[in-house]
């Protein structure tokens, strides 16, 4: 049951992150956003069993791919493939993590979401500049990957914490022995 | 149990297959349903962000609100005496126009929009509003501000909408510079400096800082004609042509208010 809980709740943490970030204002001098649906994602990958983290991710992916779906003289820029296979590709890698660590842990979540966050910004850079030619790096290039990313860091404790109290996770007899390495 | 974990994944992977092979138009509708999922949560987070912003503006002290009060009516004075000045302008200009046989100027039909977020996206130049199919604005549809041009309506639910800034590398708007023959293509650059490029330029345009970019208007075009685009900052001649780097004249990421021009008056 709580499990279940988990997936409503973060599912709908989805939106409302995505909502959240966009509200948020830059951060100062490159005008770098804070992203935090990859770390609502990290955790929700790294706290569900396998199948709901999948699903997880599916709908992680549709949430972002929409979001900066753009779409150029009738031709989509980066469809909806690469946020799939992206989040997908990240959501079994986190739970070989999580399996491998019996459980998860609140260091292996703020570790987890820079990774997503500094892989996605870093991707979404190249597919762009696959797509429009070019190859443009420079100091603010590198400070809007690497900035995100640390805060992303930064943020996956609180996250971690607030869910953990929100939603109290308790092994249950399932078989599945992953909710019971929920630990500090 | 196990049969049903085997056809849920099933079911995930051809879920994951459709939407991988969406095409545009699809995918379009798809976004179109996020943003009126997003829209209660945007306008609802927006109008938050504002309280809370009033809240600190509110919090001043009585020496900053008498210095304030004392502002504003030196500014009433001045606009008074300078509304004076307009209207006989105005009537003068009425005058004019009538010897003178001109039709009246056309002017656009303006929805007023709030910003209700931006972007959070890294490599994207976009911004929401808190209108939509419902109040009349529909895809590519020019976003100006009193200062100038910032951008056009990109993905519209019923009461959300994405603009394209100017400052996005996709966004291509066709430019004059002023006092020349110079049309070129405008648009930003994926280096976040919010500085715009205009290329196509003759390589013997002889640009100086300070002149003034617009909007050139083409047929077929969504942006009208003369709304203002930036200001050049520099020129240089490149091997085929001369590109110049122009200073947006709309701050898009300090605006709250802008307006939608859905059509000609």
């Amino acid at each position: 049951m709580n499990r279940i809980l988990l997936f409503v709740i973060l599912s709908v943490l989805l939106p409302v992150s995505q909502a959240l970030q966009d509200l948020l204002p830059p951060i100062p001098p490159f005008q770098e956003r804070l992203q935090l649906l990859p770390v609502v994602f990290a955790f929700g990958v790294l706290a569900l069993p396998l199948l709901p983290a999948l699903w997880f991710a599916l709908l992680a992916a549709l949430v972002q791919g929409l979001v900066l779906l753009q779409v150029q003289d009738g031709q989509v820029e980066i469809g909806l493939t690469l946020p799939v296979v992206f989040f997908l590709c990240w959501a079994f890698l986190l739970q070989m993590v999580s399996e491998s660590t019996q459980g998860m842990r609140w260091e292996l979540h703020a570790f987890g979401s820079a990774l997503v966050t500094v892989s996605m910004i870093a991707g979404q850079f190249l597919t762009l500049c696959i797509k429009r030619g070019g190859f443009p790096v420079d100091w603010s290039v590198l400070m809007r990957i690497i900035v995100p990313s640390a805060a992303a860091l930064l943020i996956a404790p609180l996250l971690y914490f607030a869910l953990r109290f929100l939603v109290p996770i308790a092994p249950d007899d399932s078989g599945d022995r992953k909710p019971a390495g929920f630990g500090v | 149990m196990r049969k049903l974990q085997i056809a849920a994944l099933v079911l995930l992977a051809v879920l994951a297959i459709v939407f991988c092979s969406m095409e545009a138009g699809p995918l379009r509708h798809l976004q179109t349903g996020l943003l009126g999922i997003l829209s209660p949560l945007s306008r609802s987070g927006s109008a938050v962000k504002d309280s809370l912003g009033s809240l600190g503006k509110d919090l001043m002290t009585l020496d900053q609100l008498q210095a304030e009060y004392d502002r504003v009516l030196a500014e009433n004075r001045r606009l008074r005496a300078e509304n004076g000045g307009l209207r006989d302008l105005q009537q003068e200009n009425a005058h004019l126009r009538e010897v003178l046989g001109y039709r009246e100027r056309s002017s656009f039909r303006l929805v007023p929009a709030a910003v209700v977020g931006h972007d959070s996206g890294a490599w994207w130049s976009t911004l929401r509003i808190n209108r939509g199919t419902r109040d009349g604005i529909a895809p590519d549809m020019p976003v100006i501000t009193d200062k100038g041009l910032i951008g056009k309506t990109a993905a519209v639910s019923d009461n959300l909408s994405e603009v394209l800034l100017v400052t996005d590398e996709n966004c291509k708007v066709a430019a004059k510079v002023e006092g020349t023959k110079e049309q070129g293509i405008c648009t930003g650059t994926r280096s976040p400096g919010g500085e715009l490029q205009l290329t196509f330029l003759s390589k013997l345009a002889d640009l100086q800082p300070g002149q003034k970019v617009y909007t050139a208007g083409v047929s077929g075009g969504i942006f009208p004609s003369g709304i203002a685009l930036g200001t050049v900052k520099s020129f240089r001649a490149r091997e085929l042509d001369g590109m110049a780097v122009l200073e947006p004249s709309a701050d898009s990421g300090g605006n709250e208010e802008v307006f939608v021009i859905t059509g000609a008056k």
